[in-house]
C-alpha cells in the first residue's frame, strides 16, 4: 500500500528522465562526502555554484527560448561542480559556474554545444583565477567507492546509452595503468587497485565523461574518443605529474568533437524520449 | 567577542575621513590584539611530535617545480649504525645538499602542535576576572652516540655512483642502479641494513628513474661538531614530482609509523592527492583534569581518529599564513614564538625574508600514521590556493571561584554540572577513556547545590548526546555501511522496476 502510493510514483518520476537519477545520486554523493568523509561542509560554496548555474540557465532560457526543463541539466552541472571544484572566493565559483552554462549556448557547432559544461567551468576557474583547485584525494580509494559510484553511475549511464563511453575510458585507463604500474614498474597489484579505485576517477568515469550532449554521436567515434581521453589522461599524469588529469584530457577531447561528428554522423541525443521532439533546431540542455 | 566590538564600531566609520578611519582602525587593531590574549584563552600545554614513538619529521617546501626536503634524522640508536637510503628524482649537486640546525624542527613542532587552552568563568555573584596560566613543556630528546665509517666500493652490480660528497658529519652517495638485486647486494655489502622485502620497492623506484640518496655518518667529523646528535640534512631539487617515498621505510617495520610533515608554500595548504586529507577533531571542550595528561590525551585522540577514518588518511593538524609581515593573528593562542625569517631560511623557505622579496608563507602541518596494508602508494601532494586557517585546539574551562550562593550563582552551578557532563562525554568520545571513575568531577559540582536541586540532576550513566564528538564520526564503517546498503536497496529496487517496465513494453 505504502509502496504503491509513495515509492512507486517516486520511481516512476525518476524513470521519466535520466537527469532525475543524476540529481539524486550527485546530491547523495555530496551528502556522503560532507557527512561521512569529513569534508568541510561548505554549503555556501554549493549554494553559489548551484544558484549561479540555475540563474544563468534561466537567463538563456528566456533569451534563446529553450524549454524550462533544461534547468535540470543545469542542476546536474551545478551538483557535479560542487563535488569537484573548490575555491577561496565566491566570485571564482560564480565565474566557473557562469562559464559552464554560457558555453552551452555560446560555444556551439552544428546544433550542439562543444564542451562538457561542468568540465569547462572547472577548467576556467582553475586556469583563469589561480584561486580554484580540485582535490583528487577527497574520496580516498576503496572497493566501496567502486560499488557505490559504479552502481549509481551505471543506472544513469545505461539509461542514456553511454555505457560504452564509461567502459572504454575506464578499461583503457585500467589497462594502461596495469602495464605501467604493475608490468613495467613492478609495483604490486594493490598499488594498481589503489590508483583505480580512486573516488574522483570513478566519479569522472560515470558522471562526467558520459554527458550525452558532449560525447560524439556515433558509437564507434565515441569509443575511440573515450580511449583517447584515457590515453591523454594517462600520459599527462605519468609524464608531467599533473593531478586530476582526466579533467584536462576531457577538455581537450571535447574540442575535437565537431571533427568527429563531421565524419561519423549519429542521432542527436534527447533527454526525454517520451515527450515529442521540439521542432526548434536549438536544443541546448 | 572582540570581533563583535569591532563590527559594532564599523557602522559609523563610513562618515569619517580616511585618516581618522585609519587611526581608528589601528586603535581597534591594538585593542583587538591586547584583548585577544585575555579573552581567547591561554595556551597551557601542547602535544608535540615527540609523543609518538616510531615517528619521523620532514620539512617540505614547495615553490613552483622546486622541492626542498629536510629530514630530521632523529635516530634512536648508535650513530655509527645510522644509514639512510632516500629515493630522489634527480642526481643532486653538492650545493643542493646542506646541514641545518636541528632546532628548526623543535621550533616548527612547538609552534604548530595541537594545543590545550584554558578559559576562566566569571563569578556571576561577584563579576571579576582572575587569570592564571600554566605551562608544562617538557622537552625530551633521545641522546645518541657512537660512530662508524663508511667504505664505498663500486662493484659490478649494475650500481653507478653518480656523485659522492662529504657534507658535515655525513658521507653522501648518489646512486643509480639498473636492477634491484645488484643494488640490494651493494647496499648490504656496504653495511646498509636492507630488509629482505626491499627489492619489491627498489625495482619500481629504479624503473621510475629515481636515484638513491645514500647517507652514512663519519663519526670523527661528527665529533668536530661538538655534539653527538645528528643534524638534519636538507636537499633541494627541481622536479614535477611532489611526493614523499614512504614505501621504502615501510619495508623495515611491520607495524605502523608516524610522520609529521611541516610544509611551506607561497599560496596555501598542501594536501595529499592520493589519500584523503582530514582535519583532526578540534575546538572541543574537555574536562579540567586532562590538563595533567594532555600528551596521553592527544595520543589517544589521534589513535582513535586514525581508526575511525579507516587508517588510510592524512591528518591536518595546523594550517596558517605565517608570513612575517602578515598582520592578522598568527594563532589562537600561540604555542611558541612564531617562526622568524632566520628560521624560514633554515627550513628552506628562501622567499620569506624581507630581503628576498617577502612573499607569502603558508604553513601546513600534516600528520600521517601509515602502514604497509593501508598505504600501498607513496604520498603524492599538491599545493592548493586554500589559505583557510586551521589548528588543533582543545579547551579547558575553569569554574568561577568564590562564593556562589546567590540565585544566579546556583543557576550557574547547575549549568556547570551539565557542562561537565558534556565534557566527560566528549572526552570519552574523543579518546575512548573509561570515565566511570571520574564521577567525582561531576559530584564536586553537585555537592555545592542544595539537595532539592541536586536530586534533579542526571547521574553519569550514558552519554547525554552520543555521537557528538564522533563515535560514529566521519568515515566510520557504520556510516559507510549504512550508506552503502541504503544505496544498494535503491539500486535493486530501481533495477527491478526497470525490468518490469521493459517486460511490459
Amino acid at each position: 500500500m505504502l509502496f504503491q502510493r509513495t515509492i512507486g510514483p517516486a520511481i516512476a518520476f525518476l524513470q521519466r528522465d535520466a537527469r532525475h537519477f543524476q540529481v539524486l545520486f550527485l546530491a547523495s554523493f555530496l551528502l556522503y562526502g560532507t557527512m561521512a568523509l569529513g569534508w568541510d561542509a561548505e554549503w555556501p560554496r554549493y549554494a553559489i555554484l548551484i544558484g549561479t548555474v540555475l540563474s544563468v540557465q534561466t537567463l538563456f532560457i528566456r533569451w534563446k527560448r529553450v524549454p524550462w526543463s533544461s534547468l535540470k541539466s543545469a542542476l546536474v552541472t551545478g551538483l557535479g561542480m560542487s563535488l569537484l571544484l573548490k575555491a577561496g572566493s565566491p566570485w571564482t565559483l560564480a565565474l566557473g559556474a557562469a562559464v559552464a552554462i554560457s558555453s552551452k549556448f555560446l560555444v556551439r557547432w552544428d546544433g550542439k554545444h562543444i564542451f562538457n559544461p561542468g568540465n569547462l567551468g572547472i577548467a576556467a576557474a582553475v586556469l583563469l583565477t589561480g584561486d580554484a583547485w580540485v582535490s583528487p584525494g577527497q574520496w580516498g580509494s576503496g572497493a566501496m567507492l567502486v560499488f557505490l559510484v559504479g552502481a549509481a553511475g551505471g543506472m544513469v549511464v545505461l539509461r542514456v546509452g553511454r555505457i560504452d563511453t564509461s567502459l572504454a575510458f575506464l578499461g583503457t585507463f585500467a589497462l594502461l595503468e596495469m602495464v605501467r604500474t604493475v608490468l613495467y614498474l613492478g609495483w604490486g597489484m594493490d598499488v594498481w587497485l589503489h590508483r583505480l579505485t580512486n573516488g574522483s576517477l570513478l566519479l569522472f568515469t560515470f558522471f562526467m565523461i558520459t554527458d550525452p550532449m558532449t560525447t560524439p554521436r556515433s558509437q564507434a567515434a565515441r569509443i575511440g574518443w573515450s580511449v583517447g581521453v584515457a590515453l591523454l589522461a594517462f600520459v599527462l599524469s605519468w609524464k608531467f605529474w599533473i593531478n586530476a588529469t582526466p579533467i584536462w584530457a576531457l577538455l581537450i577531447f571535447c574540442a575535437l568533437n565537431p571533427v568527429l561528428d563531421h565524419f561519423r554522423k549519429g542521432a542527436v541525443f534527447q533527454w526525454t524520449s517520451s515527450t515529442p521532439r521540439t521542432t526548434t533546431p536549438l536544443r541546448t540542455n | 567577542m572582540d570581533v563583535l566590538h569591532a563590527a559594532h564600531h564599523h557602522s559609523f566609520t563610513n562618515e569619517l575621513n580616511p585618516m581618522t578611519m585609519r587611526y581608528l582602525f589601528l586603535f581597534l587593531a591594538a585593542l583587538l590584539a591586547q584583548r585577544s590574549s585575555a579573552f581567547c584563552g591561554f595556551y597551557v600545554a601542547r602535544a608535540d611530535a615527540t609523543l609518538f614513538n616510531d615517528r619521523s619529521e620532514v620539512i617540505l617546501v614547495r615553490d613552483g617545480q622546486r622541492t626542498i626536503v629536510t629530514m630530521s634524522n632523529d635516530f634512536q640508536g648508535a650513530v655509527k649504525d645510522f644509514a639512510m637510503v632516500v629515493p630522489v628524482p634527480v642526481v643532486l649537486r653538492q650545493q643542493d645538499i646542506r646541514i641545518v640546525d636541528r632546532r628548526v624542527f623543535s621550533m616548527l613542532d612547538a609552534y604548530s602542535s595541537p594545543r590545550l587552552v584554558e578559559y576562566h568563568d566569571d563569578n556571576p555573584c561577584y563579576p571579576q576576572v582572575v587569570y592564571e596560566s600554566l605551562a608544562e613543556n617538557d622537552d625530551m630528546r633521545m641522546p645518541t652516540a657512537n660512530a662508524s665509517r663508511m667504505k664505498a666500493e663500486a662493484k659490478d652490480l649494475g650500481v653507478t655512483i653518480e656523485a659522492q660528497y662529504a657534507v658535515g658529519e655525513y658521507d653522501i652517495l648518489i646512486l643509480s642502479a639498473t636492477e634491484s638485486t645488484g643494488l640490494k647486494q651493494w647496499l648490504i655489502q656496504n653495511g646498509y641494513r636492507i630488509p629482505e622485502s626491499a627489492h619489491e620497492v627498489l625495482d619500481p623506484y629504479i624503473r621510475s628513474n629515481l636515484k638513491f640518496f645514500v647517507v652514512k655518518v663519519d663519526v670523527s667529523r661528527l665529533q668536530l661538531t661538538g655534539s653527538n646528535l645528528l643534524r638534519p640534512i636538507q636537499i633541494r631539487y627541481d622536479s614535477h614530482k611532489f611526493m614523499l617515498p614512504i614505501r621504502l621505510g615501510m619495508a623495515n617495520s611491520k607495524g605502523s609509523q608516524d610522520m609529521v610533515v611541516y610544509a611551506f608554500t607561497r599560496t596555501g595548504r598542501v594536501e595529499c592527492v592520493n589519500y584523503r586529507t582530514v582535519k583532526v577533531p578540534t575546538d572541543r571542550n574537555i574536562p579540567l583534569f586532562v590538563k595533567q595528561k594532555f600528551g596521553p590525551f592527544y595520543k589517544d585522540l589521534f589513535a582513535r581518529a586514525h581508526r575511525r577514518e579507516g587508517r588510510n588518511v592524512v591528518f591536518l593538524e595546523y594550517a596558517w599564513n605565517v608570513t612575517p609581515s602578515f598582520g592578522g593573528m598568527k594563532c589562537d593562542p600561540c604555542v611558541g614564538p612564531p617562526p622568524m625569517p632566520r628560521e624560514f631560511a633554515e627550513a628552506g623557505v628562501d622567499w620569506g625574508g624581507p630581503n628576498s622579496g617577502g612573499g607569502q608563507v603558508f604553513f601546513t602541518r600534516l600528520h600521517v600514521r601509515y602502514g604497509r596494508e593501508k598505504f600501498p602508494q607513496d604520498l603524492v601532494f599538491q599545493v592548493t590556493p586554500n589559505a583557510e586557517h586551521f589548528q588543533a585546539r582543545y579547551v579547558l574551562t575553569n569554574p568561577a571561584s568564590g562564593d556562589l550562593s546567590c540565585a544566579s550563582g546556583q543557576d550557574y552551578l547547575e549549568e556547570l554540572y551539565y557542562r561537565r557532563h558534556r565534557e566527560l562525554d566528549e572526552l570519552q568520545a574523543l579518546t575512548g577513556w573509561d570515565i566511570t571513575k571520574r564521577q567525582g568531577y561531576l559530584k564536586e559540582v553537585g555537592d555545592r547545590l542544595p539537595p532539592e536541586r541536586r536530586n534533579g540532576l542526571p547521574e553519569w550513566t550514558l552519554p547525554l548526546d552520543p555521537g557528538d564528538g564522533g563515535n560514529a564520526g566521519p568515515g566510520s564503517p557504520d556510516v559507510q555501511w549504512t550508506f552503502a546498503l541504503g544505496s544498494l536497496l535503491i539500486v535493486l529496487l530501481l533495477l527491478f522496476r526497470l525490468r518490469n517496465a521493459v517486460a511490459h513494453r
